[in-house]
């Protein structure tokens, strides 16, 4: 009867010193240098989703590269739950002074430990609440979207387009609405079809609601999904167009390309983590609500080969009208599916629009819930 | 103590034996290794405490009816449906209300959801005689969409900006700690259960009966006991427990019901219960193991730069090398 | 085309890498072995099919590296089963972590990169059938395989010598080893065999569907197809129509989505899982007189057969 004890005993002892080994072997344990700076990035996703978790995974690259000196650590597949928590106070125990949650799920996780820690700075990605020491920034996309339907709406011959979406939640719906409202602009008959996936990486799923929306006529082809390679490849090799999202992937269908949204998140995180360096993150703008335009952290794509030279025209004449601030997409009078008009003046602002809980008119499909 | 008789046959009492003959092994093992490791990984103590408490109810939720001879998959599912009804309830109560009140009715909340999922299973089992093992699996996957749907729908937080989580039902500040640290007291919820269940099960009439019949059924059909009637309660009592451990996660850990909760507790909690051939007591030593292998995931990314999912590497060399100890069976052939 | 037709074209289409792991799942489980680590096997079949397929360029290499890579996890998990002692639920879901686990941190590197795959090859006038032409006959090469496996499967199993022996080993071991047969080999050799359709499937996934390669690509398909077997009763005849049930209920909501039609996502999810569970009561009398009979002590907890 002592035999499986001591043989468990052993075998739990193995199984532990693995882990031990594990650590061990990877670990730089030299963490807390004098002087020297430690930042946290955590992503909700595997850190290389060719989408959103890859391009903030860039932008901390590139904060590496312009601080040499800093230790930069990283944290993938954080669930936006209390587990955020752990890993962000995982970090401050390593010496983490400036925190970077880039989801937005992370933001409550984020303002409970920044209550605990009044000297470490927190910059969350997409928030709408801040506090004493967490800002949060953006990028308002949705005007890359815009641009980016004006390219769609020309290339169309069906007049339909798709839009693959993850969860119908406020960022999506406003990606949704800038989307048909550019594209028409150049093309009155235009209408949108929506399809939600209910997971944001499920490839297999992306590809048969890229092939329903297909199926349904729409030959130009978008999405807001985390991970973005089988939306593109699925309608490409269909014969579509495709405009990207988060990521150029244009070289995934070089000539289904159209152009797409993309974050350009390292310019903003060192901007961001010099003026913290420099003890000046009270009253900047990264103390508060920061939205970064088009042209700064959200970009649009370069042109790929279905951009005529006459879409290339109009699409960059929309973005410098966007940027120049001479064109707001969401002036009114904005309809819904309904006919209701949710804007009848001038453009609300960013955090109204960040609240977006409905369709505009010209897109097919309902908001389920 | 063979496991496999000479010919290889995987008979079923062979397959519910516990793998050791003390439990005991198991708890002074975990614990010597706790002891070494945790320290040399820089795992949180109380982050292990917080981590144990859903791994050890959840192994109970598979524990209980394993000893009735039924085996329950649906941990994982039970867990969010007494998320879901833990936030039901206090979404529903007051916020005058006392927390002497507000907190058990929130685990009764919690129980309920858990119980009600199991009894899906069970009422199929019984009514239907369909498998268990694949009925409590399936029920995971739509517990998901469960959860999806009412933070997405008619629970959504009025104030989240259409954010899919429910709102914050405030009982999170009220929930004790456990002494020394920052750890909530769920983990002497899942203590109180442990102890509970070997009682139950060891000292008590019904838990004569339940063994009996997770024995031989034809046993205790002959012993005169209502054979359906004691697998059904074996079963919602597990899922009760597991249901308890998604209200723990809820109220004390999250404050608001959100999608991902508790992803892939219940299936931790099943292989914790296996770990230890289903001996209560001694679930509570796997699921401290386990969780703080869990928790050692973060340090393994943030210190050491791995993959997120290392850990699940590490834990199932853990996992098999405690599961392939027993003797070598005989070889056939 | 109709929406009928469309959405049988996407339960083809997306049930065939399911219909592959739960061919092998019934293999398995005919030999005696339930494995829960299906879904580790499609992920390892996977990753090697799309590795493979971006060093070499050629698709039919990255199923050949799938089958070996599937085969895999399933040796190992005959290994701790068989040889070892250990509990099969469980060690089929600690391979379950461990393919997980291995496969996102080996494939990190192939994230983003690209491959042709397999394109849809219809067949030469059977594809021109009205409805039945594009539902059936315009698919990739690999849907056909996981098609005509099933009546393979059913004369394999009824019609040859090895496939009585596999089912004697699920039932009773006592009787192949009397006649010399081992039941040990017989459960090596069809867990590899399960394991190795398993990643045929998961290189369906990568190769022909998503083209793609991401952690966790399979998204628990591989456990459906445990749920699928029972489905089947384990007759690979009906195992076709558990695939493409599963298959259905995925394209319908999103073909409906297209047209316009308003409808719950997080209800229509639970569809799959729902109808298998309904099918289940339906045929579950028969289900369980037709289990083998090694299984039921696996399965049924400790009911006695």
């Amino acid at each position: 009867m002592s035999r499986p004890k001591v043989r468990h005993l052993i075998a739990v002892a193995i199984a532990f010193a693995l882990a031990a080994t594990l650590i061990a072997c990877g670990g730089d344990e030299e963490s807390g240098a004098e002087g020297q700076t430690t930042i946290g990035f955590l992503y909700v996703g595997p850190r290389d989703d060719f989408g959103y978790n890859q391009a903030a995974f860039a932008g901390s690259q590139a904060v590496a590269e312009a601080f040499p000196d800093a230790e930069v650590l990283q944290a993938e597949n954080v669930p936006e739950t209390a587990e955020a928590e752990r890993v962000m106070e995982n970090m401050i125990d390593d010496g983490a002074t400036i925190i970077f949650p880039t989801s937005f799920g992370h933001l409550e996780p984020a303002l409970n430990v920044a209550r605990k820690y009044p000297d470490v700075t927190f910059l969350h990605q997409g928030g709408l609440d801040t506090a004493e020491n967490v800002g949060t920034y953006f990028g308002t996309i949705w005007q890359a979207q815009y641009a980016a339907g004006v390219a769609a709406g020309m290339a169309t011959e069906s007049n339909r387009l798709g839009f693959v979406g993850g969860f119908p939640i406020a960022q999506v719906l406003l990606n949704v609405n800038a989307y048909e409202l550019g594209a028409r602009s150049v093309n009155p008959d235009v209408t949108t079809s929506i399809v939600f996936t209910s997971n944001w990486c499920d490839p297999a799923k992306q590809a048969a609601a890229t092939n329903s929306l297909i199926d349904q006529g729409a030959d130009v082809i978008t999405q807001h999904q985390d991970c973005t390679n089988t939306v593109i490849e699925t309608a490409a090799r269909r014969g579509a167009k495709v405009t990207g999202y988060h990521f150029d992937a244009s070289r995934v269908a070089p000539e289904a390309w159209l152009t797409g949204a993309a974050w350009s998140w390292g310019p903003l995180y060192v901007d961001a983590v010099r003026t913290i360096e420099a003890g000046g993150f009270e009253g900047s703008k990264y103390d508060g609500r920061y939205r970064s335009g088009l042209g700064e952290a959200v970009q649009l794509t370069p042109f790929g080969g279905a951009a005529t030279p006459e879409i290339r025209e109009r699409v960059e004449a929309a973005a410098a009208e966007i940027r120049s601030g001479e064109l707001e997409p969401f002036t009114g009078p904005i309809r819904d599916q309904g006919g209701r008009v949710r804007i009848p003046g001038p453009q609300p602002s960013v955090e109204e629009l960040e609240e977006t809980d409905y369709l505009v008119e010209g897109v097919t499909g309902e908001i389920p819930g | 103590m063979n496991a496999l008789p000479a010919t290889g046959r995987l008979t079923p009492g062979a397959l519910l034996r516990p793998p050791y003959a003390r439990p005991a092994a198991w708890v002074f093992g975990t614990l010597l290794g706790l002891l070494v490791v945790l320290p040399a990984l820089e795992v949180s103590i109380d982050q292990t405490l917080i981590r144990a408490t859903p791994f050890i109810l959840t192994g109970l939720a598979v524990a209980l009816p394993a000893r009735a001879g039924l085996i329950n998959v649906g941990g994982e599912g039970q867990l969010l449906l007494g998320a879901v009804g833990a936030t039901g309830v206090g979404l529903a109560l007051p916020d005058t209300l006392s927390p002497v009140a507000t907190l058990p009715l929130l685990a009764l909340g919690g129980a309920l959801g858990g119980l009600v999922w199991a009894g899906i299973a069970a009422g199929l089992y019984v009514g239907a005689r369909t498998n268990e093992v694949i009925v409590t699996l399936l029920l995971n996957f739509v517990a998901v969409s469960v959860v999806a749907y009412v933070v997405h729908g008619p629970w959504r937080d009025p104030d989240s900006a259409s954010f899919p989580y429910t709102a914050d039902f405030g009982a999170g500040g009220t929930v004790p700690l456990l002494p020394g640290g920052t750890a909530h007291a769920g983990l002497l919820v899942a203590l109180v259960a442990a102890v509970g269940v070997w009682l139950v099960m060891g000292r008590t009439r019904w838990g004569f009966r339940a063994r009996v019949v997770g024995g031989n059924k034809e046993a205790g059909r002959r012993s005169g006991f209502n054979v359906s009637r004691t697998l059904v309660i074996a079963l919602v009592a597990g899922g009760a427990l597991a249901g308890l451990a998604g209200a723990i996660e809820v109220v004390a850990v999250e404050g608001r019901l959100r999608p991902a909760v508790a992803v892939g507790f219940g299936y931790i909690g099943f292989l914790a219960s296996w770990l230890v051939g289903h001996r209560p007591l001694a679930v509570v030593g796997a699921g401290l193991a386990l969780a703080a292998i869990s928790v050692s995931g973060d340090n393994l990314q943030i210190d050491a730069g791995l993959p997120s999912t290392t850990v699940y590497i590490l834990m199932a060399v853990v996992v098999m090398a405690v599961l392939g100890l027993r003797r070598r069976a005989g070889r056939q052939g | 085309m109709s929406l009928v037709e469309d959405v049988l074209v996407g339960a083809v289409r997306q049930g065939s890498p399911v219909l592959f792991a739960t061919h092998g799942e019934l293999v398995a489980e005919r030999s005696g072995v339930v494995n829960l680590g299906t879904e580790g096997s499609m992920l390892c079949g996977a990753l090697a099919a799309f590795a493979t397929t971006v060093a070499t360029g050629s698709p039919l290499l990255g199923i050949a590296a799938a089958a070996a890579a599937g085969a895999l996890p399933a040796l190992l998990h005959a290994f701790m089963v068989v040889d070892r002692g250990a509990n099969q639920l469980a060690n089929g879901l600690a391979i379950f972590f461990l393919g997980l686990g291995v496969t996102a941190a080996l494939g990190s590197s192939l994230v983003g990169r690209q491959i042709n795959g397999l394109g849809v090859a219809p067949i030469p006038l059977l594809s021109e059938i009205p409805f039945a032409g594009p539902i059936l006959f315009a698919h990739d090469v690999l849907t056909y395989l996981a098609l005509l496996l099933a009546p393979a499967l059913w004369w394999f199993l009824y019609r040859t010598r090895w496939g009585l022996v596999l089912r004697a080993t699920g039932e009773r071991d006592e009787v192949p080893f009397a006649y010399g047969h081992s039941p040990r080999r017989v459960r090596y050799l069809a867990l590899a065999a399960g394991g190795a359709l398993a990643g045929i499937g998961g290189a369906q996934l990568a190769l022909a569907i998503t083209l793609t390669w991401v952690e966790d690509l399979t998204v628990g398909r591989g456990f459906i197809a445990v749920a699928l077997v029972i489905f089947a009763a384990w007759e690979p005849l009906r195992a076709p129509l558990g695939a493409f049930i599963f298959g259905g209920a995925l394209s319908l909501q999103l073909q409906l989505q297209a047209r316009g039609v308003g409808i719950s996502p997080f209800l229509l999810e639970t569809a799959p899982y729902v109808l298998t569970i309904l099918a289940l009561v339906v045929l579950s009398s028969r289900a369980v007189s037709r289990m083998p009979r090694g299984l039921s002590a696996v399965f049924a907890g400790a009911q006695r057969a």
